[in-house]
């Protein structure tokens, strides 16, 4: 197994499993909390994780497919291309990143780190990868949040055409366009910039 | 000369180029009460006199030698704030030397970034009202950018109110840290959003769990409950930021086993581990008159009737010089 890319919680690995090429990520244990804390946090966030990532894929939204899921680590198809922040980024794919967002948002499944850092491109495909933050939601404010780091992390042109794809994709969106303005005109978002 | 009266703490500190001369404090006694804004302010008038002649008798220098002075203008209460801020214009008007205000978190940072001789450091800051996780940035000017922080209250008022709780005796941190070493896992609320935190979900379950299961096993998960809540987030943001010293500074630096989690992240990925002696890591004057002196050397004084104080002056607003 070769390491792909390593964060605060997990490290991720290429494999190969049931012939297909594949990618596990594996949440390690932390030595500095006590063993208890530790597992349960890597467990519920392991089974969190698949858990949107399947309901997301169900919504038809583009995520690498689930191939097994252990205890601590989620074995996934491997999905090529570049990540979006890497490449560059045509207006059509905000159109169509606004859309995938409405359809996860449809399902309920809120991402939790929606950036262009977070999604790969390859051809005319977007995928929406790494949904270790992500939560199963229906609350208008968690929603709001993922347009508010998307709006943070792009030109305010793209965000515009992203914003107007996804009004157009999601039922509710209205309401959560509302609570993003919302949540902008509270004080600590306004003084703070996002890292 | 630096003063610092943001809480509990009425301390003098005397520095010349960077160098400790005295770091002298008295203190109002929190009894199991806590603290009583008016009450700690008349405490602070009556020991003002007493710790700066005890500062400059530590020290060996006369009153006429300093060459400036500096006092914490925030964050912190109101009242405490206005008795550290009248004492330094009163000297500062007296000699004839120049003054500047400080921002207490920025001191409590910079003290131990030079005690730890460290360069660009992350920085945890906990202490009693205060959680935050600090980088040096420079635009629009050089701040001390807040990555993440607590979405409620600091970590240590978070302790103290559990403590109370349970009737246990002041200094809350410390008597919570000897019972947990004797308490087993009881599984709590833990809230991470990427590198912020909140804790009042904590403290409302542990504490209705007070009578339930012992004090013991209570301390032992409110802690590191906490303290790994402080650790996830701060990991977050030494790999996000590619940094690769961290200081550990404020009240809650004092613990020893938060201490000893922070080296265990840092080793984990080879990173430096940095936190200064308790005396810096209490409130004190010291870390306010190195700061001021450095303020000072660099023409960055302040006139007397723009001394002002400001209980919720946040780090990323003060200039860091």
């Amino acid at each position: 197994m070769r390491k792909l890319s390593e964060g605060a919680e997990a490290k991720v690995f290429s494999t190969r499993l049931f012939g297909v090429d594949a990618v596990v990520k594996q949440r390690h244990a932390k030595a500095y909390r006590i063993k208890e804390l530790d597992e349960t946090l890597r467990a519920t966030r392991t089974k969190k994780e698949a858990k949107a990532m399947l309901r997301a894929y169900e919504a038809g939204v583009n995520v690498p497919r689930i191939l097994g899921v252990g205890k601590f680590s989620i074995y996934m198809e491997r999905k090529s291309g570049r990540l979006m922040k890497d490449s560059r980024m045509k207006d059509m794919d905000f159109r169509k990143l606004g859309s995938l967002l409405a359809l996860m948002h449809g399902a309920d499944v809120v991402h939790g780190d929606f950036t262009p850092a977070n999604v790969m491109i390859h051809g005319k495909e977007l995928c929406v990868i790494d949904f270790g933050l992500s939560d199963i939601s229906s609350s208008v404010e968690d929603k709001a949040l993922d347009l508010l780091l998307m709006k943070r992390s792009v030109g305010e042109p793209q965000y515009r055409i992203f914003a107007r794809a996804y009004a157009k994709g999601l039922s509710n969106s209205k309401q959560i366009l509302a609570r993003l303005a919302e949540v902008e005109r509270r004080g600590r978002y306004q003084t703070r910039t996002l890292a | 000369m630096g003063i610092e009266s943001s809480a509990h703490t009425f301390g003098v500190g005397i520095v010349d180029n960077g160098r400790m001369l005295a770091n002298e404090k008295m203190m109002y006694d929190v009894g199991t009460h806590g603290m009583i804004p008016a009450k700690v302010a008349e405490t602070h008038v009556k020991n003002a006199g007493t710790v700066i002649e005890t500062a400059l008798g530590k020290a060996k220098v006369s009153m006429r030698e300093i060459e400036g002075v500096g006092y914490t203008k925030g964050p912190g209460i109101g009242a405490c704030l206005q008795i550290g801020q009248l004492a330094a214009k009163t000297i500062a008007i007296g000699l004839g030397v120049k003054i500047t205000p400080v921002n207490h978190a920025v001191a409590h940072v910079e003290i131990t970034k030079h005690e730890s001789k460290m360069k660009d450091p992350i920085a945890l800051y906990v202490s009693g009202g205060n959680s935050q996780i600090l980088k040096l940035a420079q635009t629009p000017f050089p701040h001390y950018q807040i990555l993440g922080e607590t979405f409620d209250v600091g970590v240590g008022n978070m302790l103290d109110a559990f403590a109370r709780e349970i009737k246990l005796k002041p200094a809350w941190g410390s008597t919570v840290a000897k019972l947990a070493a004797n308490g087993r896992y009881v599984e709590m609320p833990y809230t991470v959003k990427g590198m912020d935190f909140a804790f009042t979900g904590l403290l409302t379950y542990a504490s209705e769990l007070a009578g339930k299961r012992s004090n013991e096993d209570l301390c032992y998960s409110i802690q590191e409950t906490s303290f790994s809540m402080l650790c996830e987030a701060t990991e977050r943001a030494l790999l996000l930021t590619n940094s690769d010293e961290l200081e550990l500074c404020g009240g809650v630096a004092q613990s020893s086993r938060l201490q000893e989690m922070l080296r265990s992240v840092c080793k984990e990925h080879g990173m430096r581990f940095g936190v200064a002696k308790n005396e810096y890591n209490a409130d004190n004057g010291g870390m306010i008159a190195y700061v001021a002196e450095r303020m000072l050397k660099k023409g960055a004084s302040e006139t007397i009737a723009k001394c002002d104080i400001q209980q919720k002056y946040r780090i990323d607003k003060a200039v860091v010089v």
